[in-house]
């Protein structure tokens, strides 16, 4: 029995409203509509079926709703028009600014030897896996080729501090370099903290160095996924945190957490303990499906279905602390929801389309090989060149901008034209991700039906609008989120 | 692994919508497509260890309409989003024609 009224009523010639963009996904026995840049509304099933009559009253409630949300439009009415032209070039604002985020691969040498890493190397050869002076002075030209005004230029490893002086070396030849050049420059160290010293706390302080280092939990978790000798990886991490905090400022390191089958299971825990050490948000991260993550299958395997519950429990226990007075931001759903709830595009890599690879974020590998992303780097460790873009001491800007490694992932997985994305309620809060799909399913597009990265998002794009819808106390963070 | 064979009169669906259908549903069903003269003719094979198989065939038959239902909408809006892209990305730099 057909649900619907003949397709001959969805022609609205002869109403008083006309339809604009829309696409509708059922939900647990409600329609979630989104219109062209996402905007969302639920409506009853009944509700969705009077959408369908041209009889429907351009003075009804509905009507009203609809006409809000820019999912109709009175006849010819030209602002509506206008206002979405607005809102969408608002939301791709930032394809315009082009590459902002630049990692420098600084050593890959590590004193951590963690099993899911896919890239450290545990030696003492600088000459051969630390990055040379020279291919840095490269990797800043190509940063500064960049027409962002945004240039923010990440250190990573292995352990980058194990190669504290190029850092020093770069951080002042781009800050002598912007006196000119006038872009927002920032730095960012991705770090263990174990190396920790006054002389990088003090470079840190008089350059504006931010730290972005790891928290996996508590202790014997956090030790267990990061071993290194001393088995004293938490301990030196969480008193780095707390050196860093007291000496920059609060605001000045952030954490992140790589969730393993031994997470699993112990999310409270886990978001105890960065509640513990004074951070006000954590990102509940899935592993990257890469590399040693694949290898060592017996020390991480678990799939999406196992990764959702934990998720969902996480992010339930933080919303239960905020109503607490315990003030924390899950950062994947602060991401999303800034695209649900806001016109505004995080710039987030793996939720965009086109994809973040190259255009939102950029590897210089120690040895100069430039990559589109850092997992495309991890896929190289493996012997999968397929992301690497040239080498800085080789090719020029615009061969590896230009390079058929970036622009053929780039295109092949632009959501709008993917089938499946193309239909997908959600699509405006979602991205494509080439490299994901790639490791995956051996293509850049990926079948969606069994991709899990489709489904793990499609869960978390439902669970976040159930939450939203669901009462006003969540409703109300939900938008601080969407702000942060 | 269960057999079922769909029909859809092709004066209410069209072969593109049955096909997107059967997109969607490739995680559950496999489905040879054929056209006749009057319809779109679906064999399905449902997977082994599918639960309640007949469930999944009544969701496969709302979901071919809801394609059809997206499709008119595409239809009915491609101009407006066309014209709302153009706007949007006029006086970026982003077209050639632009800059």
């Amino acid at each position: 029995m057909s649900k619907f009224r003949e397709p001959a009523a969805f022609q609205a010639a002869s109403a008083d409203w006309q339809l604009l963009p829309f696409r509708f996904e059922r939900i647990r026995g409600r329609v979630l509509l989104t219109n062209l840049v996402g905007e969302h509304l639920f409506l009853s099933a009944e509700e969705f079926e009077q959408l369908g009559s041209s009889d429907l009253p351009t003075d009804s409630p509905l009507v009203r709703r609809l006409r809000a949300k820019h999912v109709i439009r009175e006849k010819d009415d030209e602002l509506p028009v206008e206002l979405l032209a607005i809102k969408a070039r608002t939301r791709y604002r930032r394809l315009a600014e082009f590459t902002s985020l630049h990692i420098l691969v600084a050593s890959l040498r590590c004193e951590h030897s963690c099993p899911y890493c896919q890239v450290s190397r545990q030696s003492s050869d600088r000459e051969a896996f630390d990055m040379r002076s020279e291919t840095a002075a490269l990797a800043l030209d190509s940063a500064f080729r960049s027409p962002s005004q945004n240039i923010k230029i990440e250190f990573q490893g292995g352990e980058p501090l194990l190669n504290f002086g190029l850092i020093e070396e770069v951080v002042e030849a781009a800050e002598t370099r912007n006196e000119t050049e006038h872009k927002n420059l920032g730095f960012v160290i991705a770090t263990n903290l174990a190396l920790l010293d006054d002389r990088v706390l003090d470079f840190c302080r008089a350059h504006n160095v931010y730290i972005s280092t790891s928290l996996d939990g508590p202790a014997d978790l956090h030790n267990k996924n990061r071993p290194r000798p001393g088995r004293n990886s938490w301990e030196l991490a969480t008193a780095g945190i707390q050196r860093v905090r007291e000496e920059l400022g609060v605001d000045r390191v952030s954490a992140l957490m790589t969730t393993t089958r031994s997470s699993l299971g112990r999310v409270r825990e886990i978001v105890d303990a960065y509640v513990e050490q004074g951070l006000t948000s954590i990102f509940l991260r899935t592993l990257s499906p890469y590399g040693f993550a694949i290898k060592t299958k017996s020390f991480n395997a678990y799939d999406v279905d196992h990764w959702l519950p934990f998720y969902e429990e996480g992010l339930d226990y933080i919303i239960e602390l905020n109503a607490r007075g315990v003030p924390m931001v899950e950062q994947y759903a602060a991401l999303i929801l800034k695209k649900m709830l806001t016109n505004d595009d995080p710039g987030y890599v793996d939720l965009t389309s086109p994809a973040g690879i190259g255009i939102g974020a950029i590897v210089y590998n120690y040895d100069g090989d430039v990559y589109a992303s850092d997992e495309g780097r991890m896929l190289a460790e493996m012997g999968d060149k397929t992301f690497r873009l040239g080498n800085l001491h080789d090719d020029s800007y615009e061969e590896i901008m230009l390079s058929e490694a970036l622009l053929a992932p780039l295109e092949e997985s632009f959501a709008p034209s993917a089938p499946m994305c193309q239909d997908c309620a959600f699509e405006t809060y979602c991205g494509s991700d080439p490299t994901y799909h790639h490791a995956t399913s051996g293509d850049f597009l990926g079948r969606k039906p069994t991709s899990g990265f489709c489904r793990r998002n499609m869960a978390i794009f439902k669970l976040l609008l159930e939450r939203y819808e669901g009462d006003a106390t969540t409703r109300a963070l939900f938008q601080t989120w969407a702000g942060h | 692994m269960s057999e079922a064979k769909l029909s859809f009169d092709r004066a209410g669906y069209s072969l593109d919508a049955v096909q997107r259908a059967a997109y969607r549903f490739s995680d559950r069903l496999s489905c040879d497509i054929s056209e006749g003269a009057k319809a779109i003719e679906v064999n399905v094979r449902v997977a082994d260890g599918t639960e309640r198989p007949e469930a999944v065939l009544d969701d496969f038959r709302n979901e071919a309409l809801d394609q059809v239902l997206r499709e008119r909408i595409r239809a009915e809006t491609s101009d407006v989003r066309n014209l709302v892209l153009a706007l949007a990305f006029s006086k970026t730099g982003l077209i050639e024609t632009d800059v």
